[in-house]
C-alpha cells in the first residue's frame, strides 16, 4: 500500500538527502524508494553535498540541521545563492532540535517546510511530495 | 540747685530744642543784641543832644544878658552924650534899647530856668524899668546940650540915681554872668558825660554783640554742626561696618536721625551676624562632608575652595590645591580635552555630569562621579563652578563584576539551553531510525508475521512512551532552566475546562469516567492557557488511569479574593498518606505499576508542578481525611472580573 499518491511525473525527482547518521540517511532511502522514488542522493559530508548541489541541482533537499562541521544553517545560506531566484528548490529540514529557535531560524533562511526528528515516515513522505507537486507545477508555468 | 545742674539742664534743652528753633535762635540771638544796642545808643544820643542843647541855651542866656547890659551901658552912655551935646543922634543908642529890651528880657525869661537867675532877673527886670524910667527923665529934662542943663541939680540927681540904678544893675548882671558861667560850667561838663557815657555804651554793645555771635557761632556748632559731624561719623562707621558708640539722646531730629542710625547698626550687626553664622553653618557642613569631594572653581577653572572629601578622595591639602587649575585631578591622556570641555558645557547647559578616571595626588586612579555646575550671580555674570566629586570606583567594581557575573549567567543559561537543544537532538537522533525502520515495516503488515506484527507495535508503544518521557523530561529542564516561557493573561476559566473536558473526553469514554465541572465557573485567572491546559489534562488524565472504571471525576472551581482553585477529585483509592511527600518527585511513580499496573514515567505532576509554578500559581494534594479518592488543587492567582481586562 502506498502512501503518495500516484504521479509518475514525481518518480524521476531527483532528491538530495544530507544527514551525519547514516541510519537515518537509510531510513529516508529506503521510504523515498518504497514509493517508487529512485533518485534519491544521501550524503553524510555536507561539503560533498554542497559540490553535488552546485553541479547537479536537485529538485527536493531533506536537510539535517546539527552536524559537525559545516552545519544545516550555512548549508541553507550555500544553497540559497546557488539558486536562481527565478527557480522553486523546496528544502525540508529534518532536525531533532525541537526548539522554536531552530524552526525560526531554518525558515528564515528559505526552509520550505520542517519536521521534527522523530518524523512519521507518511508525513515525511506526504510533505516531501507536496513540495515535489508545487516544484512541478512551477516549471511547467509559462516563462514570463 | 547747683549752677553746674542748671547749666546742664539749659543744654539738654537747648538739645532738645527743634533745628527749626535752633536756627531761629542763632539768628536772633545777635540780631536782639544789635538792636538793643541800637536802642541805647539812640538813648544816650538824646541824652547827650540834651545837654548840649541846655549848653546852647546857657550861651544864648549869657548873650542877652550881655546884650541887655550892653544896650543899657550904651542907652547910657547916649542919653549922656545927648545930655552933654544935646544932639539927638546921641539918643539913637538908647532909642535901640528901648525897642530891644523888651524882646531881650522877655526871651530871658523864656529860656531862663535856673531859680536864682530866674529870681535875679525879676530883680533886673525891675531894674531895667528903673533905668529905662531914669534914662527916659533924663533925656526928657531940658538943657540937653548946656552947661546948665549938666549943671541942674536935678539932673545931677537923676544921673547920680541912675547910676545907682546902673551899678546895682551891673552887679546883678554880673552876678547872672557869674552864675551863667558857673551852670555853663556844669552843663558843659554834663555833656561830657553824656558823650563819655554814649561812648562806653557803644563799646560795651559792640562787645555785647560781638559775644553774642560767638554765642550764637558756639551753639550753632555745638547744637548742629559738632553732632553732623557726629553724624557724618557715624554713617562712616557704620560703611566700615563698626559698632556705633550710645547715640545722642537729643530730642531734636538729628538726636532722631542718630538714634536711627545706631537703631540701623544695630540691625546690620544681628542681620550680619546671622549671615555669618549661616554662612559659618554652611561651610563647616561642606567643609565636614567626607563622602563628596565639594569645592569651587573660579571662571578659569582654578580651585577656590576645598572639603575634607576632596582631601580624602584626591589626597591634596587645602593649602597646597587652591589656586591651581583643576585639570591636574585628570589623568595625562585626559587632561588637555576633557576638563575645558566639561566647564564649556556647564556654562552652556548651567551643569555637566562626567564619570571617568581621575588621579590623587599619589597618582592612584580612581573612577570618579563628577557633577560640575556653573554658579552666576544675580545678574546672570558667571562666578565660578562647583564641582561635586564621588569616589565611586566601589561602585564601579561592583558593577564590572555584576556584569561579569551576569555574563556568566548567560553564558551558563546559553550552556544549558544548547545542552538541552543537543540533548534533545542526540536522544531523538537514534529514535528516528528506530521509529522511523519500525514504521517502514510496519507498513507492510500483510507481508508480517502475527509475531513480527507484534513486535513492530510493541516498538512503536514503548518508542512513543520513550519519546513522551524525552519531551517531559527536557521540559522539566527547560522549565528549571527559565526557559520555558510562559505568558500568563487574564483567562476565563469556563472555556478552559470546557476545552479540556473535549479534549479528555475519548479517554474518559474508554474508561467509562464521567467529567464533571462545578463550582464558579465564571472566575478569572491570570494564567498560561496552554500550561493550564497541560496541568489539567495531566491531572485528569491520572484520575482517570488510576480511579476506577465507570466512576465520575469531578473539576471544582473556588473562587477567593485574589486567588481561584481548580480542584480535580477523584474517587480511586487516594493517595496513601506515608507516600503523599513523593507525589511530586520526578519519576517516582510511588510503585503505581505494581498495584495498578499503569504505565507512565512518573514524570507528569513535577512537570505539572513546575508549569504551575512558572505562571505565579501552586499545585498540590489534598488530604480526604480517610475517605476514599484523591483531590489535586491548582490555585491560581485571581484577575479582575470580566470586563476589566481585554
Amino acid at each position: 500500500m502506498r502512501i503518495v499518491p500516484s504521479d509518475d511525473r514525481l518518480k524521476a525527482a531527483r532528491i538530495l538527502a544530507v544527514d551525519d547518521e547514516a541510519a537515518n540517511l537509510s531510513l529516508v532511502e529506503r521510504a523515498f524508494r518504497r514509493e517508487g522514488f529512485e533518485n534519491v542522493i544521501t550524503f553524510l559530508d555536507a561539503r560533498a553535498a554542497l559540490e553535488d548541489f552546485a553541479t547537479r541541482p536537485p529538485d527536493l533537499v531533506l536537510l539535517d540541521l546539527m552536524m559537525p562541521g559545516v552545519d544545516g544553517y550555512e548549508l541553507l545560506e550555500a544553497f540559497r545563492r546557488l539558486t536562481d531566484d527565478s527557480s522553486y528548490l523546496p528544502i525540508l529540514v529534518l532536525t531533532a532540535d525541537s526548539t522554536m529557535k531552530a524552526r525560526l531560524r531554518a525558515l528564515s533562511l528559505g526552509a520550505k517546510d520542517v519536521l521534527l526528528k522523530p518524523y512519521d515516515v507518511g508525513e515525511l513522505l506526504l510533505r516531501s511530495w507536496s513540495l515535489l507537486d508545487t516544484r512541478r507545477r512551477f516549471r511547467e508555468l509559462p516563462s514570463p | 540747685m547747683t549752677a553746674r545742674s542748671v547749666g546742664r539742664r539749659v543744654a539738654k534743652a537747648w538739645s532738645d530744642l527743634g533745628l527749626g528753633a535752633k536756627g531761629l535762635i542763632v539768628v536772633a540771638l545777635p540780631l536782639a543784641i544789635l538792636l538793643a544796642g541800637i536802642g541805647a545808643l539812640h538813648l544816650s544820643g538824646r541824652a547827650e543832644a540834651e545837654a548840649e542843647d541846655r549848653v546852647r541855651l546857657t550861651f544864648a542866656i549869657q548873650r542877652d544878658i550881655h546884650e541887655v547890659h550892653a544896650l543899657l551901658a550904651e542907652a547910657a552912655s547916649g542919653v549922656r552924650g545927648y545930655r552933654l551935646t544935646g544932639r539927638r543922634a546921641f539918643l539913637e543908642p538908647y532909642v535901640k534899647a528901648e525897642a530891644l529890651l523888651p524882646t531881650t528880657l522877655d526871651r530871658l525869661r523864656r529860656t531862663a530856668r535856673d531859680p536864682e537867675i530866674r529870681s535875679r532877673l525879676a530883680r533886673v527886670d525891675a531894674l531895667v524899668v528903673l533905668k529905662r524910667e531914669g534914662l527916659a527923665q533924663l533925656a526928657a529934662m531940658p538943657g540937653a546940650g548946656t552947661s546948665a542943663g549938666l549943671e541942674a541939680p536935678d539932673v545931677a540927681r537923676a544921673l547920680v540915681a541912675n547910676k545907682a540904678v546902673l551899678d546895682e544893675l551891673r552887679a546883678e548882671i554880673d552876678a547872672m554872668q557869674r552864675r551863667e558861667a558857673e551852670l555853663l560850667e556844669q552843663r558843659r561838663a554834663r555833656a561830657d558825660a553824656e558823650r563819655r557815657r554814649t561812648w562806653i555804651l557803644t563799646a560795651v554793645m559792640a562787645g555785647i554783640g560781638l559775644l553774642g555771635g560767638l554765642a550764637a557761632a558756639q551753639l550753632l556748632f555745638t547744637g548742629i554742626v559738632r553732632r553732623v559731624r557726629g553724624l557724618e561719623r557715624d554713617a562712616e562707621r557704620l560703611e566700615r561696618g563698626e559698632p556705633l558708640d550710645r547715640a545722642d539722646e537729643a530730642q531734636d531730629e538729628i538726636g532722631r536721625l542718630a538714634r536711627r542710625l545706631v537703631e540701623a547698626s544695630e540691625l546690620l550687626r544681628s542681620r550680619e551676624a546671622a549671615l555669618r553664622e549661616g554662612e559659618e553653618r554652611y561651610r563647616r557642613v561642606i567643609e565636614g562632608v567626607r563622602d563628596y569631594g565639594i569645592f569651587a572653581l573660579d571662571v578659569d577653572g582654578r580651585v577656590v575652595s576645598w572639603n575634607a572629601g576632596a582631601e580624602r578622595i584626591k589626597g591634596w591639602t587645602a593649602d597646597e590645591i587652591l589656586g591651581r587649575h583643576f585639570s591636574v585631578f585628570y589623568p595625562a591622556e585626559a587632561r588637555d580635552e576633557t576638563p575645558p570641555r566639561l566647564l564649556e558645557i556647564a556654562r552652556r547647559d548651567g551643569r555637566v555630569e562626567d564619570e571617568g578616571w581621575r588621579v590623587r595626588r599619589d597618582g592612584d586612579r580612581f573612577w570618579a562621579n563628577v557633577v560640575i555646575t556653573a554658579l552666576r550671580d544675580g545678574a546672570g555674570t558667571l562666578t565660578g563652578f562647583s564641582k561635586v566629586t564621588r569616589d565611586v570606583t566601589d561602585r564601579r567594581r561592583a558593577e564590572q563584576a555584576l556584569g561579569q557575573a551576569r555574563a556568566e549567567a548567560e553564558r551558563a543559561s546559553r550552556a544549558k539551553s544548547e545542552f538541552l537543544s543537543r540533548m534533545s537532538h542526540e536522544l531523538r537522533t537514534p529514535l528516528t531510525a528506530i521509529l522511523g525502520f519500525n514504521q517502514l515495516t510496519g507498513m507492510d503488515r500483510e507481508a508480517l508475521t502475527e509475531d513480527q506484527r507484534h513486535a513492530v507495535d510493541q516498538i512503536a508503544k514503548a518508542g512513543g512512551h520513550l519519546l513522551a518521557m524525552i519531551e517531559e523530561v527536557l521540559d522539566i529542564a527547560r522549565i528549571e532552566a527559565g526557559g520555558h516561557a510562559l505568558a500568563p493573561e487574564p483567562l476565563d476559566v469556563r472555556p478552559v475546562l470546557d476545552d479540556v473536558r473535549n479534549l479528555i473526553a475519548p479517554q474518559a469514554q474508554e474508561a467509562g469516567v464521567e467529567v464533571r465541572v462545578t463550582g464558579d465557573v465564571d472566575a478569572r485567572v491570570l494564567a498560561d492557557r496552554r500550561a493550564v491546559v497541560q496541568i489539567l489534562l495531566n491531572l485528569l488524565s491520572n484520575a482517570i488511569k488510576y480511579g476506577p472504571a465507570s466512576a465520575i471525576v469531578t473539576l471544582t472551581v473556588a473562587a477567593g479574593t485574589d486567588r481561584v482553585a481548580i480542584e480535580v477529585t477523584d474517587q480511586g483509592p487516594g493517595v496513601p498518606a506515608e507516600m503523599v511527600d513523593r507525589l511530586f518527585t520526578p519519576f517516582d511513580r510511588l510503585d503505581a505499576e505494581r498495584w495498578s499496573g499503569v504505565q507512565g514515567s512518573g514524570l507528569g505532576l513535577a512537570l505539572s508542578r513546575g508549569l504551575a509554578e512558572a505562571q505565579s500559581g501552586r499545585l498540590s494534594y489534598a488530604s480526604r481525611d480517610g475517605r476514599p479518592g484523591a483531590t489535586f488543587i491548582l490555585d491560581l492567582p485571581r484577575s479582575a472580573p470580566n470586563g476589566g481586562q481585554s
